[in-house]
């Protein structure tokens, strides 16, 4: 297990926030563990859907989309060299995408597996777990209420924590027709 | 520009908070931030920070429970609101995040984010109004 790289201060983020660590990335998967010790993250290669690149603010952003619709997302700064190492041992070229700065509260909701994306014209605002969801509530004829799980381990080191995203989706929406359960 | 709409929802078909990535402020820790200059309210939204045009905002509330531990509530603007008319003919087939609600540890901290929240919608809006009487 000689080949592959090693990362310092990749920071993995998720519902809690972002918690620092190491990641490696090797032929047979990528693994990111904690700062100090404690929680791992493994992906097996062959459990890797697909793999995606988002530049967000003086850094860049890796997610991993496994078979089972988990998300992964990690922030790094080297991009080129991880890229062709991800094509060489994977067979994955990572796709790019983008992150909305617009600022708009309309758009696009794509759902992939376990995730649910937020698209402001194609690009990307944000992205959340669906198996963070505690409860989906269906709110008058329009309206679609996501509710979280409250968990206080996760955002130890999160100041405000995220509980509900409501999504309104107007008459003339027909993405979403007949599916009364899911927005 | 169009005249014939009022107040902040004139803005939805053109308001735009950041032009490029660079332009984001520099990621603090994952709490809510104003950024005034570029009148965008940052949520960090799974370790994201997702911007929102002030604009966009219909109102922020906050409330308190008695653990000491704060709730703040932003609701946005969607179509069938009143004077939002003009952004549900324009951008139908969206669909709309209509409400945003974060628990807080830090009661101080969400103060200040409604305090200054509201004061940039203020001034957004009365720049607004002034345009769209000035262009009439």
């Amino acid at each position: 297990m000689a080949d592959g790289h090693s990362f310092n201060s990749i920071s993995l983020g998720g519902r809690g926030g972002t918690n620092p660590g190491q990641l490696r990335v090797h032929s047979g998967g990528i693994l990111w563990k904690k700062l100090g010790g404690g929680k791992a993250v493994e992906v097996a290669k062959a459990n890797i859907a697909s793999l995606t690149w988002m530049k967000v603010p003086r850094t860049h952003q890796l997610g991993v989309q496994t078979k089972d619709g988990l998300k992964d997302i990690h922030h790094s700064y080297d991009i080129s060299s991880l890229t062709n190492f991800f094509q060489s041992s994977f067979a994955i070229t990572p796709e790019e995408k983008q992150l909305s700065i617009s600022g708009k509260n309309w758009g696009e909701v794509d759902l992939n597996g376990n995730t649910l994306a937020f698209l402001v014209g194609s690009k990307q605002a944000f992205e959340v777990s669906l198996a963070d969801v505690a409860q989906t509530q269906l709110q008058g004829k329009n309206d679609v209420l996501l509710e979280f799980h409250v968990d206080d381990t996760a955002g130890a080191n999160e100041k405000d924590s995220l509980m509900e995203i409501s999504f309104h989706i107007p008459n003339s929406n027909t993405q979403f027709v007949g599916d009364e359960s899911r927005p | 520009g169009a005249a014939d709409n009022r107040g902040s929802a004139k803005l939805s078909g053109e308001l735009i908070a950041y032009k490029s990535v660079n332009d984001l402020p520099p990621p603090k820790d994952l709490m809510i931030q104003i950024d005034q200059k570029n009148e965008a309210i940052l949520l960090p939204i799974y370790g994201t920070m997702v911007p929102f045009h002030v604009a966009t905002l219909k109102s922020v509330s906050s409330q308190q429970d008695t653990n000491r531990t704060c709730y703040i509530r932003l609701i946005f603007n969607v179509p069938g609101t009143p004077f939002n008319d003009s952004t549900s003919s324009k951008f139908q087939g969206s669909i709309y995040v209509k409400e945003v609600s974060f628990r807080s540890r830090d009661p101080r901290h969400i103060s200040e984010v409604v305090q200054l929240i509201k004061t940039l919608r203020r001034q957004v809006t009365s720049r607004e109004s002034e345009r769209a009487e000035r262009a009439t």
